[in-house]
């Protein structure tokens, strides 16, 4: 019964590590503040400004998933429903806006 | 320790306490956390939803036996399928096969005491009769006439009908149908005996792996599609309304994500229950095991891309419904490999005409006529003659009471002895099979004639030179409806006078029938160790399989 | 695996329920079903994130215009609050792996706290959305009469018997009271101009090339003349939106906070230890998907064409 303690993420995680983490958070959160000031989608490409945005969001939920919720050191089948959920997520924006980008192409273009 | 000691005597006193008898009380049944007893409440509540959506059915087709609406008006002929279709598909479709057979055998089937969390699979059995109560409760207040899919904006902004209880209880039940996925997951991830490998689970497990798959990927979209209709119902605005710029196909996305993969989650476990039966009938170790294993599993994958073969017709973009087209030829394939696989398995098997192998080949042939005509309908030119007419009726139909009840009623055969410890009459089991074979052709196969000489659904009129082919069908209804009554009667005859089923009625080598019926609450007095693959009869084959257990369990020991 | 086939009466440990052999399958059973659970947490949402997709996609300037009204303060300040939350409860986990009962009690505290702060904040942009007009549902806005003396409308209201909260917002309004448009019927009122639609229809006129999308050009315009009422509608719809999934954020953080009072009675209780903690790290997976949810709310409501205040 006690070997298997052990193996818990009890030596992975320090409160030096903890705040880190935390830092990294609130520097992304600021930064995306920052960033959406920026006239992005005119000068570089349209899009540009939520592009970053939403990497910036990936990057901290990466964080917030590997290490608070301790992903990392989980099991596979953890790793491998986090990854589905996003998986199914993208197959339901993708099939839903296949319809909507190429509906009524040539109808209403001036 | 002291406290062991005790429980051991008692258990010593009462050796033959099975579930059924271990506690009497009404709490020891309502807060029971026992997979078996949950099954059973499950077992009788469905029952009921599929009694009152029959008669729901019944009133459809006396309906449609004159051309004239004569029986009910078209207001009312609109409450009618529409309940029919919401009772049907939600509180008995969906929850049948997993949550009544998936509860009782998963966890005896993978040799665990229950499933792995008991208290959430007793919170999904109280959603379920939140959601129909709510369900219920709008019927009796004066229904819904909006169609069990519930379009927008004839949902959210002219139905006088009540469309929000109706909505909220399917919101409830659809909790129910997460909670069961996320318990059966879990279950068949943690809770295998040792030495039950993947590949020695019954492919009954695999099917309701993959079912479970679907529910908890499918099930909370659509909740919240409903939710967000009863949202703009109640607030009179929203993203659904194209008068203010909102778009009612986005509706038809967000439902059908989930209402298509919906129809795996009802023919799945049916297949699983198949794959039981006609391996076990023909007493042949099933041919292709991994590819009937992984094809549910691609089944469960590839019924998510193909959702918008639901709307060819409703305005979606014609470059998204050649996509959707060609995708659903896709999914056709695991189906397929299902259905080689079966006929192979069954090719120079010993095969033992039961009344669940009556139900199984039976399943075999209208599935396939249900499954080819889901191909005419994917193909994007014929729906377009094809979209909304009894064609469509009657392919679902043969998918889902073909396919699915069929199973499930041939399920609910092969296991009964397990469940009950009482074996039915043969004879009439036979008899109810045959009715319910001829009765549902007799029903639906005329719809297909009348769906493509152009008669629409959901109207309760249609013109004089149809009326041959709908008093056939509702002839076949009548007899399906005696062949669907019959086991009501003589199942629960057999339940005080039915002769007494021994642990192994059929003589079966998976595990359910190493243990007794019916069994008891940790459901094996001594917990197995498998050390024999699924379907593996050996050169017992299909004579003493008693004496084979015997052997096994002595090995063990 | 053993277990199983000796005696099935052995010592049980606290917390280890009767189907299971040991702590170890417990456990795992547990984290899985919550991973399952917040799987379908994440469909759940998923369905609210399409439709903002197709919408934004549909009527991107709408959308930037809808938003640029929308506090960025606020919402950043929350993101701040949320992430200071998580903190807390990765330590809450943290101490409780550790078995130390005071500074598990400590940081639930702090988690419940901070978990409050965000509802507070929540509230007060939720009034500020209810004195301006902007709820998107008939009747639930602040009811101006055409005349002058708006103070007493809100109090006088039997339906809003709550106090109000003065907001910056409004306390900036009642300063220069012209600010105030009548608003009788408490309907959806924009009155916050047209800047970004201008902006894409003069970057039209410069560059020769569209600006708006195709269904900018149907949604906005009346018989090819500018329509306001159109445009408010589109901006209604980010409304609804916001209010839907910021407001089923809520109400999962009110849930959460329901957990954690639980937890902070069981942890007072010395209910867990180092062997026994799987509640606890379960309540945290669910608190840090919530503030997930949030990271994702943040820039996709309140930031998104932020750039073309900044432009301007």
């Amino acid at each position: 019964m006690a070997e298997h303690h052990e193996e818990h993420q009890h030596e992975h995680m320090n409160i030096p590590k903890y705040v880190g983490i935390f830092v990294i958070l609130v520097a992304g959160t600021i930064l995306t503040y920052v960033t959406a000031q920026w006239d992005l989608d005119g000068t570089l490409f349209a899009g540009a400004n939520t592009l970053l945005a939403l990497l910036i969001a990936f990057t901290k939920m990466t964080f917030v998933m590997l290490f608070f919720m301790h992903v990392y050191w989980s099991p596979k089948l953890i790793w491998l429903s986090a990854v589905a959920s996003f998986f199914w997520l993208a197959i339901m924006f993708a099939y839903t806006m296949q319809d909507y980008l190429t509906r009524g192409s040539g109808v209403f273009t001036t | 320790m002291q406290d062991a000691g005790l429980t051991n005597e008692e258990i010593e006193e009462k050796p033959k306490l099975n579930y059924l008898t271990n506690g009497s009380t009404l709490k020891s049944w309502l807060l029971t956390k026992d997979h078996k007893r949950i099954a059973l409440m499950y077992l009788v509540s469905v029952s009921a939803f599929f009694f009152v959506g029959g008669l729901y059915a019944a009133t459809i087709r006396l309906e449609l036996l004159t051309p004239a609406t004569d029986l009910l008006e078209s207001g009312t002929y609109n409450k009618a399928f529409t309940q029919h279709g919401i009772l049907m598909i939600f509180f008995f479709l969906i929850p049948s096969i997993p949550a009544i057979l998936g509860n009782f055998l998963l966890p005896i089937m993978i040799g665990a005491k229950d499933l792995a969390l008991p208290r959430i699979n007793l919170l999904s059995l109280y959603f379920y009769w939140i959601g129909g109560a709510l369900t219920i409760f709008a019927l009796l207040q004066g229904g819904v006439d909006t169609g069990w899919t519930f379009y927008t904006p004839y949902s959210t902004t002219f139905s006088n009908t009540f469309v929000m209880a109706v909505g909220l209880g399917i919101f409830i039940n659809g909790f129910s149908s997460i909670l069961t996925g996320l318990n059966f997951i879990v279950t068949i991830h943690t809770m295998r005996a040792p030495g039950m490998t993947w590949f020695r689970l019954p492919l009954f497990v695999w099917a309701n792996y993959a079912t479970s798959l679907v529910m908890i990927l499918g099930t909370p979209v659509v909740a919240i599609t409903v939710l967000l209709l009863a949202i703009e119902r109640f607030a009179r605005v929203g993203i659904f309304d194209p008068a203010i710029g909102g778009d009612p196909i986005l509706f038809q996305h967000l439902f059908w994500f989930y209402s298509h993969p919906a129809v795996y989650i009802m023919i799945l476990p049916g297949m699983g229950v198949i794959s039981e039966l006609i391996s076990n009938f023909s007493r042949k170790k099933i041919f292709g095991y991994e590819f009937i294993a992984f094809s549910s599993i691609a089944i469960a994958v590839f019924g998510f891309l193909v959702w918008g073969h639901h709307m060819f017709v409703s305005g979606q973009s014609i470059y998204a419904g050649l996509v959707f087209s060609f995708l659903t030829m896709v999914v056709a394939v695991p189906s397929a490999i299902k259905m080689f696989n079966w006929t192979a398995t069954l090719y120079k098997g010993s095969i033992d005409f039961s009344t669940p192998m009556l139900y199984a080949i039976g399943f075999l042939g209208l599935f396939l006529i249900g499954g080819l005509t889901g191909l005419f309908l994917g193909s994007i030119g014929l729906t377009v003659h094809l979209t909304d007419t009894y064609f469509v009726v009657a392919h679902f139909h043969y998918v889902m009471v073909g396919g699915q009840v069929i199973a499930y009623l041939g399920g609910i055969h092969y296991w009964w002895p397990k469940m009950t410890g009482r074996m039915y009459s043969e004879f009439w089991g036979k008899i109810s099979a045959m009715l319910v074979f001829i009765g549902f052709n007799l029903t639906f196969f005329p719809q297909f004639i009348l769906g493509y000489q152009g008669m629409p659904r959901r109207y309760a009129s249609y013109p004089e030179e149809l009326q041959v082919l709908n008093i056939f069908s509702t002839a076949g209804a009548s007899v399906l409806g005696v062949g669907l009554l019959m086991p009501v009667v003589y199942l629960a005859h057999s339940l005080i006078y039915g002769k007494k089923a021994g642990d192994n009625p059929w003589l079966l080598p998976g595990l359910e029938w190493r243990t007794a019926s019916p069994p008891p609450t940790e459901n094996f007095e001594k917990m197995p160790v498998v050390t024999w693959e699924a379907y593996e009869f050996g050169e017992e084959n299909g004579l003493d399989v008693e004496e084979a257990r015997r052997r096994d369990l002595a090995t063990v020991r | 695996m053993s277990a199983h086939a000796s005696d099935k009466f052995v010592y049980h440990e606290p917390g280890l329920q009767h189907q299971f052999d040991d702590m170890k399958q417990q456990e795992e059973s547990v984290s899985i079903g919550m991973w399952m659970f917040l799987v379908q947490e994440i469909m759940f949402f998923g369905g609210l994130f399409t439709a903002y997709l197709v919408f934004r996609s549909r009527y991107p300037l709408a959308f930037a215009e809808a938003s640029n009204h929308l506090d960025a303060f606020w919402g950043g300040l929350n993101t701040l609050v949320l992430i200071v939350s998580s903190l807390t409860m990765a330590l809450t986990v943290y101490y409780a792996q550790r078995g130390n009962r005071n500074m598990q009690v400590i940081m639930i505290l702090l988690t419940m706290f901070f978990g409050t702060v965000f509802l507070g904040v929540k509230v007060i942009e939720y009034t500020d959305k209810y004195n301006s007009g902007l709820v998107p549902v008939t009747g639930w806005n602040k009811k101006i009469p055409e005349t002058a003396g708006t103070e007493h409308a809100a109090s006088k209201d039997p339906t809003f018997a709550l106090p109000l909260i003065e907001t910056r917002a409004e306390a900036a309004s009642a300063a220069d009271d012209h600010k105030k448009h009548p608003n009788p019927k408490g309907e959806f009122q924009w009155n916050y101009g047209t800047h970004v639609v201008d902006y894409g229809l003069s970057k039209e006129k410069e560059t020769g090339k569209p600006y708006l999308t195709a269904s900018e050009r149907i949604g906005y315009f009346s018989n090819g003349v500018f329509d306001p009422d159109k445009y408010r509608d589109k901006i209604r719809m980010f409304y609804y939106i916001y209010f839907v999934m910021t407001g089923l954020h809520a109400l999962h953080m009110i849930v959460g906070l329901g957990l954690m009072s639980w937890l902070l009675w069981t942890a007072w209780r010395g209910y867990y230890s180092a062997e026994y903690y799987a509640p606890v790290e379960m309540s945290g997976l669910y608190w840090h998907f919530v503030d997930i949810v949030w990271i994702f709310l943040f820039p996709l409501l309140y930031l998104l064409g932020r750039h073309f205040l900044a432009g301007h």
